[in-house]
């Protein structure tokens, strides 16, 4: 079997399930409340984008991931870089974040609904709070970690201070928060969705959150299904910048 | 460690720093480069800190710039205007047998051509010392004894003064015009230095073959035998 010919034989395996699943279901086998049909999740999702409704909730979402991202990104990348440069900055927030590295983070949720209310800005603050643990981390011990060869080289080709920032430092901690990226999209689309799902009068999250309180299993999964394809676009969309910036390695 | 250390590389002088593991080779060339303090006594240069280079055994060039760029970087940070810096870097480049290959990064090129670009760097900067601490050795040996050859080539041609720390005699004997050797640290000192009697400018691999070379190998060899064996 040849591996490059994977994709089609795992497409294969996946419309036989499919198959399954929907002849199961027509034939009374799986109970629709628990179990609906392929063709019924298929019919939610038409009727989602026909209908028109789900553009009001796409954008919630995105919008608070997105924002979310951008932000923890710049405060992950801002406090890492203080951290390793100064001591004192490092003696403070390094306990503070291994705490909040530690715990799971979405237990936040409710807190933020509290403090900042049911609109977006609850949601940002869970996709940033994400976000911006995570990018701490990467660029706090990367920094540590550069390689001293590369700066005793600029040192000793005449560089000072400034050379070593621009052409050492800053390189490594784009590096280093690019390797992180994929990984940073799909907290704030966690921290996004989950905040939606918690309170919210719009977005993907809420939207499960109406499925599943109206007991709309068919609606549920269409939008997990939904849900799913958005970050897969995110990821590839994220990988090929990745590949792009990071071509030298 | 290294306790005294008198030597002197001349206007154009090839000298190399031979001696046991921990005796303090690098140490040195550090110290004359700037990258460390001597504890004790003084490092004395007629060149201004901006004439001295460094080539490392690592390559140590910079991941995420091309192979242009690193060796155009060591001109740029000394205020030379980005284009010309370029200019000159892909000269540098050709002259070490890299033409064409300047848009490549450091990862997609072989160990030899790293090192080759290394070199480029450094010499782009027209050094009028260079400092060599084990630059060949992590080269497999064809690779290496050509670049080795181009090294005594372009030296020659600028006229470069060299200081070269290695564990090669070969090389050693090969390119240099005198030769210092450190006896087995801690608190070693130069105790031995030997002029080679090989005419230059000289093809170092030639050179092996030349009737002064084996006595000369020999005789350095026994003295760094004893060194060694007197490992306390």
């Amino acid at each position: 079997m040849s591996p490059r010919h994977a994709w089609a034989r795992q497409l294969a395996a996946l419309a036989v399930f499919v198959a399954i699943w929907e002849t199961a279901g027509r034939a009374g086998l799986l109970n629709p409340l628990y179990a609906p049909r392929p063709s019924q999740i298929g019919a939610a999702l038409v009727d989602l984008f026909g209908s028109g409704r789900i553009w009001t909730h796409l954008e919630a979402t995105f919008t608070a991931a997105l924002v979310g991202l951008a932000l923890g990104i710049v405060a992950g990348i801002v406090l890492g870089v203080l951290g390793a440069l100064i001591p004192l900055v490092a003696e403070l927030l390094e306990p503070v974040m291994t705490l909040l590295n530690a715990i799971p983070r979405v237990i936040l949720a409710p807190l933020f609904v509290i403090w900042l209310g049911i609109g977006i800005a609850s949601k940002v603050a869970l996709a940033f709070i994400l976000v911006a643990v995570l990018i701490f981390f990467t660029v706090f011990t990367g920094i540590r970690q550069v390689d001293r060869r590369l700066v005793e080289r600029i040192v000793t080709l005449g560089g000072g201070r400034w050379a070593l920032v621009r052409h050492v430092y800053l390189p490594s901690v784009a590096a280093w928060v690019l390797g992180n990226l994929k990984v940073a999209v799909g907290f704030a689309f966690t921290g996004a969705c989950v905040g939606e799902f918690v309170a919210a009068s719009r977005g993907l999250g809420y939207l499960l959150s109406f499925a599943q309180s109206t007991f709309n299993s068919a609606l549920m999964m269409a939008i997990v299904l939904l849900i799913m394809v958005v970050v897969l676009v995110i990821f590839a969309l994220a990988g090929r910048l990745e590949k792009y910036l990071l071509r030298w390695n | 460690m290294l306790e005294g250390a008198t030597l002197a590389v001349g206007d154009g002088q090839f000298v190399s720093l031979v001696g046991p593991s921990g005796s303090g080779k690098s140490s040195l060339l550090r110290a004359v480069i700037g990258l460390q303090q001597p504890l004790k006594g003084t490092v004395e240069r007629e060149v201004a800190p901006s004439d001295v280079a460094i080539l490392f055994q690592d390559d140590a060039l910079l991941p995420w710039k091309t192979a242009r760029d690193n060796v155009a970087l060591g001109l740029i940070l000394n205020g030379v205007p980005r284009g010309e810096a370029l200019a000159q870097a892909d000269l540098w480049l050709e002259r070490l047998g890299l033409a064409g290959f300047g848009h490549r990064f450091p990862r997609h090129l072989s160990g030899g051509q790293r090192k080759r670009v290394a070199l480029a760097q450094v010499l782009a900067r027209e050094p009028k010392l260079l400092l060599m601490d084990e630059p060949f050795a992590s080269l497999d040996a064809i690779v290496r004894a050509r670049i080795v050859q181009d090294v005594a080539a372009l030296v020659d041609r600028e006229r470069i003064s060299v200081l070269l720390v290695t564990h090669d005699l070969e090389e050693a004997i090969s390119l240099s015009d005198h030769i210092y050797l450190l006896s087995q640290g801690p608190r070693a000192r130069v105790t031995r230095d030997y002029p080679t009697p090989l005419p230059r400018p000289r093809d170092p691999v030639r050179a092996r073959m030349h009737a002064a070379f084996a006595p000369l190998y020999e005789k350095i060899w026994n003295d760094l035998s004893r060194e060694v064996d007197r490992r306390p």
